[in-house]
């Protein structure tokens, strides 16, 4: 066939006209205008508005705040820490070696990395004077929610670009250097989502969405309704203070019935038969790292800790690099048989209020150790 | 992806770019087709072959369209095109329904049926999409439209995604003609739309997304609730489908007018309605005016006796209630509003000069009007007819329930909702920013959309047209 039978048939080339050049220059203008303005409302509503109300963390938050000169030691974390860590009995166990102290447990059901992070800036942001040594809770780095708690305003507020970035990367498998190079594959299952791939493309979405939305204060509005209402956001703090006002609320003592005691034996008898342990990923170290240096800012010492629980790593296995700060590490059965005795257990990583207050008095008696033989200053 | 979420913003913004950088008509309207195809795949990719399929179906059938000249023939290709859309739209909507109600049925004769449903997913705007496809080959077949050699011209008019997957159902004679020549980005009302995505904005995220978990608090349990609260139940759940359908309308059209597309209008006040006939004539306009045009005009529509008509408005209403759901409650709400239609024809025919009857109605017709409306939704929203007796019960006869009650207050909401609404017919809101200075207008528009965010609940509803 001739090849000018295959010429396409297409419209000739109009020349935009001056009016419309000038019409687009116009819209160009006004459109940065109004980018700008949203940006700038946006920046500036965000450093007026108040810390959301976020149930359990603004009430601890508020309080630690009020208080903030008359702790030392803070311990941040999970319901591991929320419902494990008796400051009362820390207290105790320390002041019985001379040394003076009082401590705030900063446990929140289902908080780790990196919301965990996010609220010790918050916490850390009130600059508390006498604050000396900052227990922070170990675990990786979480880029999953719970699906019912996807929506709400609890996986919204902490997604700030630092905690962001963070996961993001972790998500795009990139590392953490300081030039992203994102893993090809994941880039593919992204834009190309095979069935294997979508839990990556799904948690990308909802991450940056959740940066987006909270970059833009979505949902803030309720916050300022509640001002001007004047509603008491006081009157749930009891709830999470706990009965003696330092944070920690004990879990019941009713332990597992006999057919969870046998489950729970069985499987804490696969951990103890394996080996392996689970490593750290190089995003939760950067955290740690972050969280280390923010601590170190205000003249304190950060400690890692491992609570006591049969899913969770050991770092004393790592072959990667160490947390940057100590690490009390009480997840090895076999060194703590004591805290695995299922008679003292609520679940693989819950203990009752007995083998909580047993857990605490363990841990205050190693940090004096610690303490005392120079390892922690 | 939805018009509420930010990953449409940025999909927006490099379509928007990227077409009105080019120059040349057709390279744009393959863009756009590019996009929608993009938007689509978003919910789920495999879709796109079904899309694709039911505009080649409908390409081929104008073609050939256009190609005979005999009645029998255009008549068969007519007939393909219309078998061929609803087959899909039967198949992936109505299947299961069809089915399992015919079993319901033989089960209730005596004779127990084996039969079996298919897990079937909803293919999201099937129903929209299936509509402007027909409306395509119909007004060919009518000679209305001359069937178009350009396949992507088609294409585009099916799927261009601004009114894909909820609507407005647009008709080809009012599109295709649009695709010809080469929009001016001069003749585009950027102001106009901007305010229009705005609005729809807040009627979706900030309104209807508000008082969804109220009407769902309510409609998950009705017996639970006293009577007053199945007012503010079913009250709140007329406020959020309005908001949540018109905001997305809204969104759409001025999506597609800021590429330089006009789409029909869906909403007009249809609250403020002073009988059931002029709330079609406000509600989904699209719809009904389709409906009017492609089904209750071609069975008879007003021509021949009474009751003639009288059937086929009832025919009309029962379908357009069916292209809502498959389910029984959506064919009684399309049945309800045909009963109303009918009531209205009567009365208006017997009180026909009737002076008293005027000056009554002068009074009576709009809180009639709306609570029939509201009534009829208590069949659209109930999860099944036994809660939809439930709250009829309550709503109509202040009979039953429990005693949870929805806040008092929330009647005070409804009030201030009414009160922005009725502002908002009086143009309150849109007229003053027309006045302003553009970069004074980009600024405000910048700090309002900024201010408006505070008030989107944290998570994303989808739109309750997406399921139909």
């Amino acid at each position: 066939m001739p090849i000018r039978h295959l010429a396409l048939n297409v419209e000739p080339l109009r020349p935009a006209t001056s009016t419309e050049r000038q019409t687009l220059f116009r819209a160009l203008i006004n459109s940065a205008i109004g980018v700008g303005a949203f940006l700038l409302t946006c920046i500036g509503l965000h450093a007026v508005l108040p810390f959301p109300q976020i149930d359990g963390v603004s009430q601890k938050l508020r309080f630690f705040a009020a208080h903030k000169d008359e702790f030392d030691t803070l311990f941040i974390g999970s319901s591991r820490i929320y419902f494990q860590i008796s400051p009362a009995i820390f207290d105790g166990v320390i002041r019985e070696s001379g040394s003076p102290m009082r401590s705030f447990n900063f446990g929140i059901g289902g908080m780790h990395f990196p919301e965990s992070a996010y609220v010790l800036e918050q916490v850390l942001n009130t600059k508390p004077r006498n604050l000396r040594w900052v227990f922070i809770e170990l675990g990786e780095l979480q880029t999953k929610w719970p699906h019912e708690a996807a929506g709400s305003r609890r996986a919204l507020y902490w997604h700030d670009w630092r905690r962001t970035s963070l996961i993001l990367r972790k998500v795009l498998g990139s590392g953490t250097h300081m030039v992203w190079l994102p893993n090809l594959k994941k880039v593919r299952d992204i834009i190309l989502p095979r069935k294997s791939g979508l839990e990556t493309r799904d948690l990308f979405i909802f991450h940056m969405a959740e940066l987006e939305k909270n970059f833009a204060n979505v949902a803030t509005g309720s916050d300022i309704l509640d001002y001007f209402s004047r509603r008491d956001i006081n009157k749930d703090s009891a709830k999470y203070l706990g009965a003696a006002g330092d944070g920690y609320v004990p879990m019941t003592n009713k332990g597992m019935s006999a057919s969870q005691a046998a489950a729970y034996e069985h499987a804490l008898a696969l951990v103890m038969a394996q080996n392996g342990w689970r490593s750290i990923s190089p995003y939760t170290m950067e955290a740690c790292r972050q969280c280390a240096q923010k601590i170190r800012g205000i003249g304190a010492v950060p400690i890692f800790l491992i609570t006591p629980s049969t899913t969770r790593f050991n770092v004393t296995h790592l072959d990667n690099a160490r947390p940057p700060g100590v690490v009390m590490a009480f997840n090895d059965p076999r060194v703590y048989p004591n805290l695995y005795r299922s008679s003292v257990r609520l679940d693989e990583d819950h203990l009752t209020k007995e083998g909580a207050e047993e857990f605490t008095r363990i841990m205050a008696a190693n940090f004096m150790h610690l303490v005392q033989a120079g390892e922690i200053k | 992806m939805s018009f509420v979420e930010f990953r449409f913003l940025w999909f927006f913004l490099i379509v928007f770019g990227v077409y009105w950088s080019m120059r040349e008509n057709a390279a744009r309207k393959i863009w756009l087709l590019f996009c929608s195809y993009i938007f689509y795949a978003a919910w789920n990719w495999k879709f796109t072959f079904l899309l694709l399929g039911s505009t080649t179906v409908d390409y081929i059938v104008g073609r050939m369209l256009a190609r005979h000249k005999e009645h029998a023939w255009r008549r068969t290709w007519i007939i393909v095109s219309v078998c061929a859309n609803l087959g899909v739209l039967g198949l992936f909507k109505y299947y299961n329904f069809f089915v399992s109600s015919a079993s319901g049925f033989l089960a209730w004769l005596g004779l127990p049926a084996s039969v079996s449903t298919l897990n079937i997913i909803l293919p999201v705007g099937i129903s929209f999409y299936t509509f402007h496809s027909m409306s395509y080959t119909i007004d060919v077949y009518r000679g209305r439209q001359r069937a178009i050699s350009n396949f992507a011209d088609l294409a585009l008019f099916i799927s261009f995604f601004p009114p894909l997957v909820a609507g407005p159902i647009v008709r080809a004679i009012t599109f295709l003609p649009q695709l010809v020549s080469a929009r001016k980005f001069a003749d585009v009302d950027v102001r106009g739309a901007v305010l229009l995505f705005l609005s729809g904005f807040i009627k979706k995220a900030c309104i209807a997304d508000g008082v969804a978990p109220i009407a769902d608090r309510y409609f998950a349990h009705p017996a639970n609730f006293t009577p007053r609260s199945a007012w503010i139940g079913v009250l709140f759940y007329a406020i959020q489908i309005y908001c949540d359908f018109s905001g997305y309308t809204d969104m759409a059209i001025a999506s597609a007018r800021l590429l330089g597309y006009q789409l029909p209008n869906n909403f007009r006040f249809p609250y403020f309605a002073q009988n059931v006939s002029d709330f079609w004539r406000r509600w989904h306009i699209s719809l009904s005016s389709w409906l009017r045009d492609y089904l209750y005009i071609p069975i008879g529509g007003n021509r021949g006796p009474r009751w003639f008509v009288y059937r086929n408005i009832m025919i009309t209403m029962l379908l357009g209630g069916l292209w809502h759901g498959a389910a029984w409650t959506f064919v009684i709400w399309g049945a309800l509003h045909g009963i109303a239609l009918l009531v209205h024809r009567e009365w208006t025919r017997l009180t026909d000069g009737l002076e008293w009857a005027t000056r009554a109605m002068r009074w009576l017709a709009w809180p009639i009007t709306v609570y029939a409306v509201c009534v009829a939704w208590i069949f659209f929203r109930a999860h099944d007819l036994s809660r939809a007796g439930t709250i009829l019960k309550q709503f109509v006869l202040f009979r039953g329930g429990g005693s949870e009650h929805l806040h008092r207050w929330m009647l005070f909401v409804i009030v201030a909702l009414a009160f922005v609404h009725w502002l908002n017919s009086r143009r309150w809101f849109a007229e003053p920013w027309r006045n302003w200075p553009a970069p004074v207008f980009a600024a405000a528009y910048g700090c309002t959309a900024a201010l408006v965010l505070l008030f989107v609940p944290p998570s994303y509803t989808p739109f309750i047209y997406f399921q139909f």
